[in-house]
């Protein structure tokens, strides 16, 4: 659905092209983190892809904190079973709690976080809150062994990822924690990559002595498990049916596209068509990516699905499915059309000029101008990093795109960041806490970028937490319409990262707001006259 | 060949001699592959009568069986002193002085029996580029499918190609021409940067070159520079309105764009101009059904499968009838085109990114 644009659509529209950039790029006080990928001559392909950042409020004091996933040390002489060094505090995953005055304190070792282990080399992170306690814990995935981290809701975590049985191995790249079949209790999906490891590694390009593209290496299956509610999980990936579908899985994000009640999961795949499992109610998944329509391009070529969004980018009420490609393809946007089917309409929303160029990672539709349209950020570098001398139009380090949505149509905006970067993982949330969304980028070999938003456009504005009773905690999986927008609670999505639990909701002018929460559980909730420019709890309630 | 030839040529002439009975021999060794025994005779046949020139050009003849060209040359010298006008001598002469590198002096004697190619090679040696690439043309009319031929062919032109370029470069760097031939180059070397320079500077000298606009378009559309892409290809429409590649390239921008109502007429356009291109009928079929336009997308995407059939190409349009049919409802067609495009995807392989 696309509506009439307004007068003030046109002014919001003026004001930004006017404006000055959308975000002051400011460094992360008291955050001393350096993304360790170590890239080597052996081009080993991991190398290319750490960068996880979960934002998320660990002691709930109402601020969001960053946990930092890192990669590791690699070495020339690499070889299986290998070793990251990650005992070493530079290759340590890191999480900083922010502090009132907006600055970081690094509380990773009295957290219990030091030190993931040799044998993993970090990738990205989920954030769910697995046990309903009340404290968000934390899902790290690698390549080696996953970790979960038991939040213990006084400042520490435990590695509870043996009791769990959440190890996965392989190589891990995005997780998310979603509640498959509707139990209460947020169960865990991981993507994998492929089947790789340093023995096996290959160095592509002849002469330019490059990464491989994936194609070279043989795909995987990703996993799934299901959460027992007493603090075990079973891997359910066979019995789900998700075995039958090997894919080269680097993003994972989730919504009810059908509408049937249960969450489904949409996979981004690189060099490949991407696949969407549809959930069947009955704790089994249905792959059905072509005959959705989001399996490939309108031109029926795969993509190289790298960072994917499933979220209502037109205000339909339906999710849309958005992927980040490689240069020569186009982002992707593919719009629920209802009944279970998506039209491929990237070049209709405007991204074949402004993406055709670009390698995107992490990405989110987000309202950063509050204006009721979710606008559309994505971190950007190509993923050789000799790209240049291979094709001299295309560069290794780009600037960061940042669109906004106008009626469903993304026009470029400035987005404050002057200089290219090797962006990889971007989260989203409220930083300051002061009603607009901020980005936080990871980067390949350098510090975490904050984007604080400083878009004073005079929107109105209201951010809610969900308190589940019946359903999971969180409410992962409600669907949330407020004022004609819809947002699906989750964390996941993207690339690697996990986002602030808050639903965020740009209202424009409108000062009260009607709230339409479907719960997991299937109790329906309405809140009408609701304040603007709040954070708000809406816990569900009993029926 | 050459045996034959000379078995043929010889066989017209009286044996009456000694002479003559030891070049008989020498033809006869040759018959059994025994060129030693050839030379033997050959040369016993010169010794005795110094004015044959049947022995002096057989005895040549035998050396070059042998890939002796070196001492081929001096029988063969002395055959055409003493008969001039005889055609085998030269035309062994001249293969041999070629294979010996003496080229200039080679060349009148494959000129004089008409032996194109052998001429056309001396002729790149000695930079008589117009002359060869004229000569392989000629050879590769009596011989299409022969491949040495089509090699030399390519390899004369390309030689004359870039004698004329670096000409351009080396005498008028300052001509519009000289920077358009730069332009190409960095763009044939994905200097994208570079090549908008030259084309630009190009531009300015001389607005109304034909192609510039069409070309430096290229470069942005490499380079994803969509609208400044469209403006030059429009540029180009302008000044080539009949040239079909103007019109496809200009409404394959404006659909890369989003424009799908813009990019229908030209795509239409190109399609009038240069009727059945696939890839220009593919686009049209998608700008068709972006602007709503299903019966021609229908018509344009099932002239490519006419006209592609097992390609990528023709699979691609079967998966933009699944969509259309999808859109219109039609359930039962949009299976069966997905069923071809599955086929297809079996047979060219599973659909990859770019």
């Amino acid at each position: 659905m696309v509506r009439r644009f307004t007068r003030r659509d046109f002014l919001n529209f003026a004001a930004m092209a006017a404006a000055a950039p959308l975000f002051e790029v400011k460094p992360l006080r008291g955050i001393d983190f350096i993304l360790q990928n170590s890239p080597t001559a052996r081009k080993f392909l991991i190398e290319t892809m750490p960068g996880g950042i979960a934002l998320f409020d660990y002691n709930n004091d109402g601020l969001l904190d960053i946990f930092l996933v890192n990669g590791g040390r690699i070495t020339e002489s690499l070889h299986v079973p290998e070793n990251f060094d990650r005992s070493d505090p530079r290759y340590w995953n890191r999480l900083y709690r922010q502090n009132r005055d907006g600055s970081f304190a690094d509380v990773t070792q009295a957290a219990g976080l030091a030190n993931a282990g040799n044998s993993n080399y970090g990738m990205g992170v989920a954030a769910g809150d697995y046990d309903n306690d009340g404290f968000p814990d934390l899902y790290v995935t690698s390549y080696g062994k996953n970790i979960l981290y038991h939040n213990n809701g006084d400042g520490t975590f435990t590695d509870v990822t043996s009791k769990a049985g959440v190890a996965a191995g392989g190589w891990s790249v995005s997780a998310g924690f979603f509640d498959y079949d509707n139990d209460g209790h947020l169960d865990l999906f991981v993507a994998r990559y492929m089947d790789w490891d340093a023995d096996h590694n290959k160095i592509c390009g002849g002469d330019w002595h490059t990464y491989c593209p994936p194609g070279v290496f043989p795909a995987t299956a990703c996993q799934l498990f299901h959460n027992h509610g007493d603090g075990t999980f079973e891997d359910v990936t066979e019995r789900s049916g998700l075995t039958a579908k090997k894919g080269k899985a680097l993003g994972v994000a989730f919504a009810d596209y059908d509408g049937d009640g249960f969450t489904d999961i949409f996979v981004s795949n690189d060099g490949m068509q991407q696949y969407l499992f549809h959930n069947n109610g009955d704790g089994t998944f249905t792959e059905c990516a072509l005959e959705s329509g989001v399996a490939l391009t309108s031109d029926g070529k795969g993509l190289s699905g790298m960072g994917t969004v499933f979220q209502d980018y037109d205000n339909d009420g339906r999710p849309d499915v958005f992927v980040t490609v490689l240069p020569r393809e186009i982002y992707s946007l593919y719009h629920n059309e209802g009944g279970g089917a998506f039209n491929y309409v990237s070049l209709e929303a405007g991204l074949g000029a402004l993406t055709s160029g670009s390698s995107g990672w992490g990405a989110g539709l987000e309202d950063f101008d509050n204006d009721g349209w979710k606008d559309l950020f994505v971190a950007q570098s190509h993923v050789l990093d000799n790209v240049q001398q291979i094709d001299a139009s295309l560069r290794y380090k780009e600037l960061p795109l940042l669109a906004m949505n106008h009626n469903g149509h993304f026009e470029r905006a400035d987005s404050g960041v002057t200089t290219p970067l090797a962006a990889r993982g971007a989260a989203f949330g409220d930083i300051n806490n002061d009603g607009k969304i901020d980005v936080v980028i990871s980067i390949l070999g350098g510090p975490p970028v904050l984007l604080l938003n400083r878009y004073d456009g005079g929107n109105h504005w209201l951010s809610i937490s969900l308190r589940g009773t019946r359903s999971n905690r969180d409410g992962y999986g409600a669907r949330v319409s407020v004022n004609g927008q819809t947002r699906f609670a989750t964390t996941a999505g993207g690339y690697v990262c996990a986002n602030d639990k808050r639903l965020h909701f740009g209202l424009g002018s409108a000062e009260k707001a009607t709230v339409e929460i479907h719960w997991p559980s299937g109790v329906k909730q309405v809140l009408n006259d609701v304040r603007s420019d709040q954070f708000l709890e809406v816990r569900e309630p009993q029926r | 060949m050459i045996q034959l030839f000379l078995f043929a040529w010889l066989a017209g002439q009286a044996a009456t001699s000694d002479a003559m009975r030891h070049v008989q021999a020498g033809l006869m060794a040759r018959q059994q592959h025994n060129v030693e025994v050839e030379i033997a005779e050959f040369r016993q046949a010169t010794e005795i009568d110094p004015s044959l020139p049947d022995a002096f050009v057989n005895l040549g003849a035998a050396y070059m069986e042998k890939r002796d060209y070196g001492v081929a040359i001096a029988p063969l010298k002395r055959a055409l002193e003493l008969s001039p006008d005889l055609a085998v001598a030269h035309q062994f002469l001249g293969y041999a002085l070629l294979a010996q590198g003496y080229v200039a002096e080679a060349i009148p004697h494959l000129d004089r029996v008409g032996a194109q190619e052998a001429l056309g090679i001396a002729q790149i040696e000695t930079g008589q580029l117009t002359e060869a690439v004229a000569n392989f043309t000629a050879a590769l009319a009596k011989r299409p499918a022969d491949p040495d031929l089509l090699y030399y062919l390519g390899h004369a032109s390309g030689l004359l190609s870039k004698t004329a370029i670096d000409n351009l470069i080396a005498n008028y760097p300052d001509s519009a021409r000289a920077h358009q031939t730069l332009a190409e180059n960095y763009y044939a070397l994905r200097q994208m940067p570079q090549a908008e320079k030259e084309y630009l500077e190009a531009l300015r000298l001389r607005p109304d070159l034909p192609d510039l606009h069409l070309e430096l378009g290229q470069v942005y559309a490499n380079s994803a520079q969509w609208p400044k892409a469209e403006a030059e290809f429009r540029a180009e429409t302008k000044l080539q309105p009949g040239k079909a590649e103007a019109a496809y390239r200009l409404g394959a921008a404006l659909l890369q764009q989003g424009k799908a109502s813009d990019a229908l007429p030209e795509l239409k356009r190109a399609n009038q101009l240069k009727p059945e291109m696939p890839e220009t009928l593919y686009s049209l079929g998608k700008a068709a059904s972006l602007a709503g336009d299903s019966a021609t997308a229908e018509k344009a995407w099932l002239k490519v499968i006419e006209l592609e059939k097992n390609t990528s190409l023709a699979a691609q349009a079967h998966f933009g009838l699944v969509g259309l049919y999808r859109k219109q409802g039609k359930a039962e067609q949009a299976r069966r085109e997905m069923q071809e495009f599955q086929k297809l995807q079996s047979t060219i392989g599973p659909p990859r990114s770019e």
